[in-house]
């Protein structure tokens, strides 16, 4: 599966979380992350983490809810538990601790937790199962020479953890205790040394196997140019969408039209560089099929919340089941596709 | 240091050592990153800045439309320092030095803000100049985001946060040298460690404790009630944690900066970013297929 | 098709230069061979014909160097690749992706070869090299030869026309090594490359060279044919040293040559009986050899240890005993478990059954592995494979007495010792710029410091020229000689003939000769040094022993 379309599908489920604080929408959004990941994984580091982030989910529910109780602001609703309210003292900012925990608080603070958990496996689901150096290999050229550094820290990563080891080791033979900061710079320097040397001769390895010959040296002044609009625009749009008293094209618009520069400024940049690939990842059926099924449940709540905010919104005052419309079912179910696909996965 | 004692350059002051710049900022970069670094402060210090009646400031619209932002940020950075080639010595010597960030990061992750990571930034910003400092940062922490599964709409924001300690420390003062140098590091070290912290506990704050509380950003309240609320939420948060960063980071620094920065410019001197042209050849190497790097002094 | 045209190499803060006045051609299709002494520019001189010098390293060059036809001065290295292959001494750290089929593809990737093309020269290279089995490994699993030759394809697939190689052979067992050599020679005859090649135990690849190139240590280059150039080199393997003896001429290079001129000296020493090389090995006997009946004493005891890492067994019960006034040799191929049980045997390393004893100042003192590291290693030092991780300050002097401090010993002992050692090291120096050699003395003078009876050595020859071996090898001698036992792990058959007395052979972890040298390298058909496999059937291992039947014959 190429790396890219986990990202897409993810990316579609993630929009798809951050519309609605609906409970039944978000909780279906998770299960169906955590059912494709369960499917589809393979076993890899990348893929270990996945555990990390269930737990990180569950840490982003809980704070939420502590917040909400410790320091939350109390509106009026039935009254689930009622603490009484402690004035921290006027050198800490006049917070009021604790006070009536109601059930519509309560609530409001789980869904609201609950989405952001949903959002976070969103992403751990991404990295479990796309394969990062693949990813890398499917990098766009423009990011040739920044990639290479990426990848080659990627690879010999492993080995610097072996050459840690070895020299920890070896200290202790010249009777070196690994402790203390005598300790620590015997194990930093010999191990710091050989990363360097190794860079030298993988530098030189490098060059004479025509590394950068593919980089047309001295660059082109229209991608400069273009890659500086894009980032005056980022700037400046930023600062649009924050405030209110500048006028409404300064936000998205020119967000908009710098991502068209950065683009443009990229492809360009890409052109400048001459290389090939070798085997690259195609993207097939099953990769359209496995992006497609992420951005169908997205765009799917982005279009049924944008035609009606109220229609999912789960209504506290007063307390209601909320709404689970088939429409958003059936996409939320559409996203669970990848896990269908034929064949382990590879 | 009378290395480059031929050629068409001057001999080296052996008093004032060489500059090294293994990844040179030329303007366009350098605007490029005083352009990027004004959209990530942007995208840091919203909840601080942002006024009502925008329609980002419920939900988790705005952190994640500035996400996005800042991602493309990212992106775009890359590509301008890429652009019109770096030298191989230095792209080299960046993911190795990366790959040590990224081995040291999940080490330290474990034990409460053990962090050691800016202790290799810092130090190679400071050996290697300002502009591989800044790729250092973000590379170190981009790789072990990827080694460790940890690609997230935090990302962007750790990497530049990273790459700003790393141009700091690139940007000190450079004649100072010996004991005087290991103190300003091991200073700069201790508020780049803090500050990283309070930074990234900005751009988390709205989403860990959404609107609604005694400690959430409040659209259009003054800045100064703002930052009291976020001085208590940090207070109540990540403090301790920021603090355990900045204390591993100074004492890192105080213990290995020397022997480090030693072996650091070692290799950059050997290395020559940029080689010398043969001052005696009929024809010099063509220049436009000359690496950009190079050191200061020539 | 290399040609120097009176090149000049200075580097960049050295006085002297490091190659001057090279006027050197090598052809077509030849394989050159490069020798010298360490530290006498063969390295600059493969990499100046790379463009790497001055590129690369900084330095001035003078003259021109022309590679198939392109000047190095406007070349860059990377401009060069299509046309030059380097392979650097340590295959693993010139690998930049982590797979096999994707190193081999990396250069082409570069020089934007269509995909398809990509395709079936990867094939190909698979092929050549006899890689088809490992396309898809990872490149940290593989074993030293294994990365050696992918770092062969890695560049072949650039279908360069000239291959540099900077001792690709030094850190290989050799099997391996001759794995290596075949396929490169291979390239040579089938595909008409032009190979140059640097290497230090030229008893291997010396019979494959169509051209040598001496490098003397005033950076001067003399070229001409093998056995021209090593009549009078300064260094020379055990064949051309006994050729050269025996006043040979021309100078046999390879065994079967020097098997038919030396039919006389078999017959010579067939008749003369009373001069058995036995008598005159180069080393006088320990005492505690003298008689048999006077059993010696055992330093350390050894008994069915067994090592594990991970899922494999590294070494599977080997029982062993280390006397005093020894030198024993551990051999066996690469991962046969040498480094994993010198490990075990100095208490730091892993062992998961068997025990492990030493002797002390008199009685039994007990298990290294239980006693604090800085006591165990009174009783056993290891110079582990890679000298370098024990250094870490930044002078010779810091090293040293950092040295005394953690052994305990009174100030001045290691730079004493050192100065035994490598008496031309400063105490000033950053460790960092001695020689590979140096280094390793070094290392030995901070071991030594502690004064462990059992001093146990792992690779240590890797990059020493002949001149360092046999400074090593009396050094190590002379410390069995003290009453200590020195147990060293090598590769180098011919260090091993002039040093060991006894050599044990480790298989798969497991112990499958131990016995007198001669007895046990006589027999091996790979482990056996070049002197024994032309003298066979007389179990003569070096040059020396025969040197006072070549003078009785002359």
């Amino acid at each position: 599966m190429h790396p890219w379309a986990w990202w897409v599908w993810a990316l579609g489920l993630a929009v798809a979380t951050t519309r609605t604080t609906n409970p039944l929408v978000v909780g279906l959004v998770l299960l169906a992350a955590v059912v494709v990941v369960l499917a589809r994984r393979e076993d890899t580091p990348w893929a270990r983490a996945f555990r990390g982030y269930l737990l990180l989910a569950a840490a982003v529910l809980v704070m939420r809810v502590a917040f909400h109780v410790v320091v939350g602001i109390k509106g009026p609703g039935q009254v689930l538990l009622d603490l009484p309210r402690v004035p921290l003292p006027e050198w800490a900012v006049a917070v009021h601790l604790l006070g009536p925990v109601t059930v519509e608080g309560l609530l409001g603070a789980v869904y609201a937790g609950l989405r952001l958990a949903a959002l976070v496996v969103c992403f751990g689901a991404a990295n479990a199962l796309a394969n990062p150096k693949r990813a890398l290999r499917a990098l766009p050229a423009a990011l040739h020479q920044i990639g290479t550094a990426v990848v080659i820290a990627m690879s010999v990563s492993p080995a610097l953890v072996t050459s840690a080891g070895q020299v920890r080791r070896a200290q202790r033979l010249r009777g070196q205790e690994p402790r203390g900061p005598r300790g620590l710079v015997a194990l930093a320097v010999p191990v710091l040394d050989d990363a360097l040397d190794r860079s030298l001769a993988l530098a030189a390895s490098m060059d004479s196997r025509g590394y950068a010959r593919a980089v047309r040296a001295g660059g082109d002044r229209r991608v400069a140019a273009l890659l500086l609009v894009a980032l005056l625009a980022a700037a400046v749009g930023s600062y649009g969408l924050l405030d209110a008293t500048t006028p409404g094209w300064l936000g998205v618009p020119v967000l908009l039209a710098g991502a068209v520069a950065a683009v443009l400024g990229s492809l360009l940049a890409g052109r400048a560089v001459r290389r090939t690939r070798y085997r690259p990842d195609r993207w097939g059926v099953a990769e359209t099929v496995v992006a497609a099924s992420g951005v169908l449940a997205g765009t799917v709540l982005v279009a049924v919340t944008a035609s009606d905010p109220a229609l999912l919104e789960p209504s506290l005052h007063p307390l209601r089941w909320p709404a689970l419309p088939p429409v958003v079912v059936l996409s939320v179910a559409a996203a669970v596709v990848p896990a269908l696909l034929p064949g382990r996965p590879a | 240091m009378t290395w480059r004692s031929h050629g068409d350059g001057p001999p080296v002051n052996a008093a004032r050592p060489p500059r090294v710049d293994a990844l040179t900022l030329r303007p366009r970069t350098a605007t490029a990153l005083v352009l990027a670094s004004l959209a990530g402060l942007l995208a840091f210090g919203w909840p601080l800045l942002v006024d009502p009646g925008t329609g980002l400031e419920h939900g988790l619209d705005a952190p994640l439309v500035l996400a996005v932002v800042l991602t493309a940020v990212v992106v775009v950075l890359a590509v301008a320092l890429g652009e019109g080639g770096l030298d191989v010595k230095a792209v080299a010597m960046l993911g190795l030095l990366a790959a040590i960030g990224s081995v040291l990061r999940p080490l330290s992750a474990g034990t409460a803000g053990v962090e050691l990571v800016f202790v290799v930034v810092v130090l190679g910003g400071r050996a290697l100049g300002p502009g591989f400092g800044f790729a250092l940062g973000a590379t170190t922490i981009f790789s072990s985001a990827l080694l460790t599964g940890g690609v997230g709409p935090w990302l962007p924001f750790q990497m530049l946060g990273a790459a700003w300690i790393g141009l700091g420390a690139g940007l000190l003062p450079r004649g100072i040298r010996g004991r005087g140098e290991v103190a300003l590091l091991v200073a700069y070290g201790a508020a780049a460690g803090l500050a990283f912290g309070v930074a990234m506990n900005l751009s988390f704050w709205p989403f860990q404790v959404g609107p609604g509380t005694e400690l959430s950003y409040v659209a259009g309240d003054p800045l100064g009630t703002n930052l009291a609320r976020f001085a208590t939420f940090t207070a109540a948060t990540s403090l301790g944690w920021d603090v355990g960063r900045a204390v591993t980071t100074a004492v890192g620094l105080a213990v290995l900066s020397r022997p480090v920065l030693r072996g650091l410019r070692r290799v950059a001197t050997r290395a020559s970013f940029g080689p010398p042209v043969d001052a005696r050849s009929p024809r010099p190497s063509t220049p436009s297929s000359l690496p950009t790097g190079r050191v200061a002094g020539r | 098709m290399i040609r120097f045209e009176h090149v000049g190499v200075t580097y960049p803060g050295s006085e002297r230069p490091a190659l001057r006045a090279v006027d050197v051609t090598v052809e077509e299709g030849a394989l050159a061979l490069v020798v010298g002494p360490t530290g006498s520019g063969k390295s600059t001189l493969l990499r100046a014909a790379t463009g790497l010098v001055p590129h690369f390293t900084g330095g001035l060059l003078t003259g021109r160097v022309l590679v198939e036809g392109r000047d190095t001065r406007t070349h860059l290295p990377r401009d060069l690749a299509d046309v030059v292959g380097v392979v650097v001494q340590d295959p693993a750290r010139g690998f930049v992706t982590d797979t096999v089929e994707e190193e081999l593809a990396y250069a082409m990737e570069q020089l934007a070869v269509p995909a398809t093309v990509m395709r079936t020269r990867v094939e190909e290279v698979l092929d050549l090299l006899g890689l088809a089995s490992l396309r898809r490994r990872a490149l940290g699993d593989l074993s030293g030869g294994e990365q050696q030759r992918v770092a062969i394809g890695a560049v072949l697939t650039a279908r360069p026309r000239v291959l540099v190689l900077d001792e690709p052979t030094s850190a290989l067992d050799p099997g391996a090594a001759e794995d290596v050599l075949a396929a490169l020679t291979r390239l040579v005859h089938d595909l008409g490359l032009t190979v140059l090649l640097a290497e230090h135990r030229l008893e291997r690849v010396v019979q494959h060279a169509d051209t040598v190139l001496h490098v003397r240590a005033d950076g001067t280059v003399q070229q001409g044919d093998p056995d021209e150039v090593l009549a009078v080199a300064s260094v020379a393997p055990p064949i051309v040293e006994l050729g050269r003896l025996a006043g040979w001429s021309p100078l046999p290079l390879s065994v079967r040559d020097a098997r038919r001129r030396a039919r006389g000296l078999r017959e010579g020493l067939d008749a003369g009986g009373g001069s058995s090389p036995t008598h005159v090995r180069s080393l006088p006997a320990p005492p505690a050899h003298a008689g048999d009946h006077a059993a010696p004493a055992a330093l350390l005891r050894a008994d069915d240890v067994h090592v594990q890492h991970g899922r494999v067994a590294a070494v599977r019960g080997v029982s062993l005993e280390l006397h005093a006034g020894e030198v024993t040799a551990l051999m066996g191929r690469n991962g046969a478990g040498k480094s994993s049980l010198l490990w075990a045997l100095q208490g730091s390393g892993p062992r998961r059954r068997g025990t492990v004893r030493v002797a002390g100042r008199g009685e039994v003192a007990g298990d290294p592995s239980t006693m604090a590291p800085a006591e165990a290693r009174r009783h056993v030092g290891l110079v582990p494979q890679d000298p370098d991780a024990l250094l870490y300050l930044e002078s010779v002097a810091a090293e040293c007495a950092a040295g005394d401090r953690q052994a305990g010993a009174p100030a001045g002992t290691t730079a004493r010792l050192l100065r035994g050692l490598v008496p031309e090291a400063a105490p000033d120096q950053d460790p960092r710029d001695l020689s590979e050699g140096q280094r390793l003395g070094l290392v030995l003078a901070i071991q030594l410091a502690a004064q462990p009876r059992v001093l146990l050595l792992d690779e240590p020859t890797r990059g020493l020229d002949y001149g360092a071996k046999r400074r090593l090898a009396s050094h190590l001698v002379a410390h069995a000689r003290a009453g200590g036992a020195v147990l060293l792990s090598t590769h180098d058959v011919e260090f091993v003939a002039v040093c060991a007395e006894r050599v044990v052979l480790l298989a798969e972890g497991e112990l499958v000769a131990d016995g007198a040298a001669r007895d046990v390298l006589v027999a091996s058909p790979t482990f056996a040094p070049q002197v024994a496999r032309i003298m066979h059937p007389h179990p003569v291992l070096t040059v020396d022993e025969l040197r006072p039947s070549l003078e009785v014959g002359a």
